[in-house]
């Protein structure tokens, strides 16, 4: 495509290009010619500002977990690469003080953040290694200002899957499927068979095509319902419940037009925990009650929570 | 590690409301970043590194490109981090816009020597171990599709074939067969609406 072949662009024009400018799909001509005109516009550096907002979302929307391997390759690659200084008179050297003063910062104050161990490097040991990663030397390079890491630290994982818990709570769910599935005595191997299982089986209805996804606060925390009709199944997570009476726990209940059936307990209410309902169907609702521990056949309670299920 | 441990940073992870979907300490972390602070920007990765590939790879589909594409952005990050301006907008819409052009310079440079890959678009699969990440993201995924939905059909064909295509608007306008200054429009008017709907307040 080239520049001759596209309508000169008026002042007035300009402003309309905002939208393909954020979306980077201006030519390089035009682009230098937006850039340009940006500069004098404060309305059009305000709409670019929100659209490029907009933007990110759409991004956001298509995460995907990289290959481990990149993280090790990126955070090397740090140690061997110098920083731009701020620019003069920017803005940006006043960074710290402006986002410390902003209204995201607010909810960071008072958590003893700073006093933790934020430390700022010293001149010259701005490269300084988190003990945790090794320190392997460049041949021909100062031992400082170079590493390479591992990509098997413990971070590495917890920084993606916060592993530990969630472990938990996929094994969580399995002895949920299990509950739900009425077998009830289940050996150690068919127990990790099964959490493999629900894993899939989790994933697989979370990203149904078809899944809706509601979320609701409830008793001090969330309880959020992925379901898809397509899979006759719900993915129920609960979060930071409010911790009840020892000998009480939450049940979470497939309620039809049949009766309700237990869809399994929430046994780390104070935590993350998810359970799998197979058999839902739209026009089923979720409910949560509270109930003596080890749970009920029925709902005992007036339920604390109903979800209605509907594509 | 000293941030990640603490519980009461871990919990600031907000609910994702319109416009505090990445929560308030990437902003800061950048500015940790700008001085050199490795371990911040460990955390800086945690939180990029996702939405970076997922939407490098969107647009290059070829795995090792888009692995490569996304390590050189997330390296621009850290280079960068001084010239990151929280009043300009978010940290996260800083690093997709890097990420975004990053990936459409690749496309276009690639087109001249016609080694793009024409590979038909395969449904992106979220892998992970983490439940709560994939219904995070699913909520992201549920949220922009509903906004997509609700504009015209040319709105969003010419928004879709330009940011999650890479192409440039005189090809979405071959593409779609309208003219030249209607994809302009019809692009920023999508984009405005889809602002609007999905609560933006920048």
């Amino acid at each position: 495509m080239h520049g001759g072949e596209l309508v000169k662009v008026t002042r007035e024009d300009m402003h309309v290009l905002t939208g393909s400018y954020v979306l980077d799909a201006l030519t390089s001509s035009e682009r230098e010619d937006f850039e340009r005109h940006l500069h004098h516009c404060p309305s059009c550096q305000a709409e670019v500002r929100g659209l490029r907002e907009t933007a990110a979302r759409l991004a956001m929307a298509k995460t995907v977990r990289p290959p481990a391997r990149m993280e090790s390759t990126v955070l090397a690659a740090t140690y061997r690469t110098r920083q731009l200084p701020p620019l003069p008179g920017e803005r940006a050297a006043r960074n710290l003080q402006r986002v410390r003063s902003s209204r995201l910062f607010a909810g960071l104050r008072g958590t003893g953040r700073r006093e933790s161990g934020l430390r700022l490097p010293a001149p010259g040991t701005s490269s300084r290694r988190p003990s945790s990663q090794p320190a392997i030397g460049q041949p021909g390079s100062s031992q400082r200002g170079h590493g390479r890491l591992t990509a098997d630290r413990p971070s590495l994982a917890r920084r993606w899957a916060q592993m530990p818990r969630l472990v938990g709570a996929v094994a969580v769910a399995s002895v949920a499927v299990a509950v739900g599935l009425g077998i009830t005595q289940i050996s150690t191997q068919h127990q990790l068979d099964t959490v493999q299982a629900s894993n899939a089986a989790i994933t697989r209805v979370v990203q149904a095509p078809d899944a809706r996804i509601e979320k609701k606060a409830t008793a001090g925390g969330t309880v959020t319902v992925v379901f898809s009709s397509q899979r006759d199944a719900a993915v129920i997570t609960t979060s930071k419940l409010t911790a009840l009476p020892s000998g009480r726990v939450y049940q979470l209940w497939v309620m039809s037009s049949a009766g309700a059936r237990s869809a399994g307990l929430v046994s780390q209410p104070d935590q993350a925990s998810q359970v799998l309902a197979a058999g839902v169907r739209s026009g089923d609702k979720i409910g949560m009650t509270v109930e003596p521990a080890g749970g009920t056949s029925t709902p005992t309670t007036t339920p604390v929570l109903v979800v209605p299920l509907a594509t | 590690m000293h941030y990640m441990n603490r519980p009461e940073i871990r919990e600031r992870r907000p609910d994702p409301g319109p416009e505090e979907g990445e929560g308030p300490d990437l902003a800061l972390l950048l500015a940790y970043v700008a001085r050199g602070d490795h371990q911040a920007f460990e955390l800086v990765y945690g939180k990029l590194a996702g939405p970076v590939y997922g939407m490098v790879k969107q647009i290059l589909r070829d795995p090792a490109q888009s692995e490569e594409v996304a390590q050189e952005v997330l390296l621009e990050v850290w280079r960068t981090a001084s010239r990151f301006d929280p009043v300009k907008g978010s940290a996260s819409a800083w690093a997709l816009t890097i990420a975004h052009r990053r990936a459409v310079d690749r496309v276009r440079s690639e087109n001249a020597s016609s080694r793009r890959e024409q590979k038909v678009a395969t449904e992106d699969i979220i892998e992970g171990d983490s439940v709560a990440e994939l219904v995070e993201a699913s909520l992201d995924r549920q949220r922009v599709n509903r906004c997509l939905d609700s504009l015209t059909e040319f709105q969003r064909e010419s928004i879709k074939l330009a940011y999650y295509g890479g192409y440039s608007y005189p090809e979405v306008s071959q593409l779609l067969s309208i003219p030249l200054g209607t994809v302009k429009t019809r692009i920023r008017d999508g984009l405005i609406r889809m602002r609007d709907c999905m609560g933006v307040n920048w």
